[in-house]
């Protein structure tokens, strides 16, 4: 007891904060609005973390490697489209056409980043460029719904199983697989090597290259997951259908603790994080703030995670 | 001499500083005169980049004073010491190649050429140009610094040096960190002309690892020697043997290396080269590498001998020749290839090659064998947390516990985790760069213990080190490189041990 209370330094507060305001935020927004914490209210708020979180968590294992992918929402909207256009013909198999056009498209950003040695953030820009102008181009710039022969489909997604929304078991599954990979795989750990320190993860032999291509692949695939999850609830397809979904992923991973820096992080705090900003959005909804305001908050909030987690006096250049 | 009875310009008295699990500097007091040169030699980890740090403002010594002209003072940071009349001239010169000569010497005093925020280029370039007349070169200070050669970068960075003058109060005192070392015979010649030229305005102190210069240019002679000054001479009456015996502080102690302990190397061939060659680094390099054979690569800068080393832990690969691993023909193309071959590279770089800092001891230990711990995909974390605890006990490395960040340990204990990873890969060949760089003596003396423990089990070891003494003391076989070629072989073995004096002709 004595131990933790002595230890209980900078480190500390940062590792817990982001779990201690997420309880206040649920108290804070609790008090001025008690319909909020009905159980309810709640089924609704992860059914709605869903889509946000399978896009952060994806994104975790680039930024752990001290990268960054801004292609994430081009390609889950990519990826409606393709679950759009293609549902009523290839059936289930057009959902591994999605997430798989989604890996493909992450192993490209890898290799450009990795072999062309571009920063991820220039590569990971131009690929979502990209995957727009396909998602455009194949959608013929518009929304199309789902008929009803492909929304029988959708059922995984939008049906109930014990009483709960499909998605809220999507979502758990995402959190297991991601983070057995994440915690208990060489992947995991070399990610974490590479985030924390790439040189000397490189003379131990590992294969640096090939760890990154995978992390981008991974984000890329969830990604796409999260633009099938999303055209199955919105029971459509759109290419700026997850148009306004990269600002709060990031923000979700911050948030939740991850550093931006790479080598320090993990999903469960990309699931704070994410309920973090989803409490933040139906709060706001809940208070009467102006839906097209929030991205004001999340901005402020993405900053504001960044100058407490990081530990700026151990960073003299920020580029 | 007139310095003898010069006032001193700048004292340090009694100065000591800490680092964790390192004394880098005790008791150590150092006085500069008007006008002299005063030159500090020592080995590397002596604290020669210590104190110079501290009298840069970079550190804060623990305890001890540091007093200009004669009065107590404290230098906070590098612009601090700048006002107070202390200029340096570094080794990794610190001009910006992308701007001009003119710019680079005012830059961050571009006040006194501003008005409303406008800078007067015209008044700084004829600024800039009275203090390159100082040290008489002739380069014109519009030109872009990438431009001039190392030596002319040389004497505009003592020119800019020189600009403290305008708004120090007293005498400056500049600090030239191995200022030579790219520099040739006749550029150095002209830069220390330049330098007793300006005695008159400033005291210098001259820190190099060439003994022959360092007699030339100083008055007085401060040597170091594991954090401490062993001897302060004048330079009249020293000697290059005198310094060098002075540095090196003893004569070879068998017992230090632990040569009693020394075996004799096996009869099996782990590491074979035949005229090895990669471009200009280095040619026609053959060796072989026996099981429990220590072979020590000895060379100045410049030798080969460090780009040999990197391509023998795959980071550079050779073009022309031939290396085989256990009989087996490999081009090392990257660590990876290396490691998959038994080699493991502990390198000079601890901190930044050897040892993720932010990762557990644990985590590190097994970071170049996770797939031994593998089963299914997944990583089995006890057999992980019993082999890291296993290899802390076996090595003695002081920690608290597996869990804690490898930033946290001394040098030492870094560099027995470092170990431990490649012991843990059960590689059969270890490339030793530098494995005692920056390390105190105690904590040497743990990795050589530990050196002849893993090659009396058949570990084969290619070293390079600071010093030549080191490189003597443990190994069997040492060779000689120079200008990229092996100049000379010799054995080493225990009761064969080479002097100093027989490599050093080999080396320059």
């Amino acid at each position: 007891m004595k131990r933790s209370i002595e230890h209980f330094g900078p480190e500390q507060i940062r590792r817990w904060l982001p779990l201690a305001t997420l309880v206040i935020l649920v108290i804070l927004v609790g008090l001025a609005q008690p319909t909020f914490l009905q159980f309810s209210t709640l089924v609704e708020l992860a059914s709605d973390t869903a889509v946000l979180f399978v896009l952060a968590t994806g994104v975790t294992f680039v930024i752990m490697l001290g990268g960054i992918d801004l292609s994430i929402q081009s390609m889950a909207s990519l990826a409606s489209v393709i679950i759009a256009l293609s549902v009523a013909r290839f059936g289930y198999g057009s959902f591994v056409l999605a997430v798989g056009t989604g890996a493909l498209a992450g192993v490209l950003s890898g290799v450009v980043h990795v072999r062309l040695k571009i920063p991820s953030f220039i590569a990971t820009l131009a690929t979502g460029g990209v995957l727009f102008s396909i998602a455009l181009v194949i959608s013929r710039e518009r929304s199309i719904m789902l008929d009803d022969a492909s929304r029988e489909y959708q059922n995984w997604i939008t049906g109930k199983t014990l009483g709960l929304p499909n998605v809220i078991y999507i979502g758990l599954l995402a959190l297991a697989f991601a983070h057995t990979l994440q915690a208990r795989t060489r992947f995991g750990r070399y990610s974490a090597a590479i985030g924390a320190g790439e040189p000397a993860a490189y003379a131990s032999g590992i294969k640096v290259g090939r760890q990154k291509i995978f992390a981008f692949a991974l984000s890329s695939g969830f990604a796409a997951l999260a633009g099938v999850i999303l055209a199955g609830r919105l029971a459509s397809g759109s290419p700026t259908l997850a148009a306004e979904l990269l600002l709060p992923s990031i923000a979700a991973v911050v948030v939740g603790g991850t550093a931006i820096t790479g080598g320090v992080g993990s999903i469960w705090r990309t699931l704070v994080g994410s309920l973090i900003i989803s409490v933040v959005r139906i709060g706001m909804t809940f208070l009467g703030v102006n839906i097209f305001a929030q991205n004001i908050v999340f901005g402020v909030v993405l900053i504001a995670a960044v100058a407490i987690t990081i530990d700026r006096t151990k960073i003299p250049i920020v580029k | 001499m007139t310095a003898i009875a010069a006032a001193p310009a700048l004292s340090m008295v009694k100065i000591d500083k800490r680092f964790p699990g390192v004394q880098a500097l005790k008791d150590v007091s150092i006085e500069v005169r008007r006008g002299e040169v005063v030159g500090l030699i020592g080995e590397n980890g002596a604290g020669k980049s210590t104190l110079m740090k501290i009298l840069s403002g970079v550190y804060q010594p623990d305890s001890g004073a540091i007093l200009i002209a004669g009065d107590p003072t404290r230098l906070a940071n590098a612009a601090d010491a700048n006002r107070k009349g202390i200029g340096m001239v570094f080794q990794e010169q610190s001009l910006l190649t992308n701007l001009t000569v003119g710019e680079n010497i005012y830059l961050g005093n571009e006040a006194q050429f501003t008005r409303f925020g406008v800078v007067n280029w015209k008044s700084l370039y004829a600024a800039a140009e009275r203090q390159l007349e100082k040290v008489k070169v002739d380069v014109d200070p519009r030109k872009r610094t990438e431009d001039l050669s190392f030596a002319e970068r040389q004497m505009v960075e003592l020119a800019k040096a020189l600009t403290l003058e305008e708004h120090a109060a007293g005498h400056l005192v500049i600090l030239l960190d191995e200022p030579t070392s790219v520099l040739e015979r006749v550029e150095i010649e002209i830069l220390f002309a330049r330098v007793r030229a300006l005695r008159a305005r400033a005291s210098f102190i001259f820190v190099s690892h060439r003994l022959e210069e360092v007699l030339q240019l100083s008055d007085r002679i401060y040597v170091m020697k594991d954090g401490a000054v062993v001897a302060e001479l004048l330079a009249a009456d020293a000697s290059v043997t005198m310094l060098h015996h002075l540095m090196v502080g003893r004569t070879l102690q068998a017992e230090y290396y632990r040569e009693p302990l020394q075996k004799p190397f096996r009869e099996e061939i782990y590491l074979e080269s035949d005229a090895l060659t990669l471009g200009n680094a280095y040619r026609d390099i053959s060796f072989t590498l026996h099981s429990g054979e220590i072979l020590g690569i000895a060379g100045v800068i410049g030798s080969g001998r460090e780009e040999l080393t990197r391509t023998l832990a795959g980071f550079a690969p050779h073009d022309r020749g031939k290396l085989s691993v256990a009989g087996r023909e490999v081009s090392l193309r990257t660590p990876a290839e290396a490691v998959d071959c038994g080699i493991g590279y502990i390198p000079r770089e601890r901190r930044v090659e050897g040892l993720v800092l932010f990762l557990s001891v644990a985590a590190n230990i097994t970071l170049a064998d996770l797939a031994r711990l593998t089963s299914y995909g997944l990583i089995d974390a006890g057999e992980e947390r019993r082999l890291a605890k296993d290899w802390v006990d076996r090595l003695n490395i002081r920690t608290p516990g597996i869990n804690t960040l490898c930033l946290n340990l001394s040098g030492g204990n870094q560099q027995k985790v470092v170990l431990a990873k490649w012991l843990n890969a059960k590689v059969r060949i270890l490339i030793l760069d530098h494995p005692t760089r920056g390390l105190d003596v105690g904590a040497k003396e743990d990795v050589y213990e530990l050196v002849r423990a893993v090659t009396a089990e058949g570990m084969a070891i290619v070293l390079t080190s600071d010093t030549l003494e080191e490189t003597i003391g443990l190994s069997h076989t040492v060779l000689v490189m120079r200008d990229g070629e092996i100049t000379y072989r010799t054995d080493a073995q225990a009761g064969h041990k080479p002097r100093q004096i027989d490599l050093i002709g080999h080396m320059v």
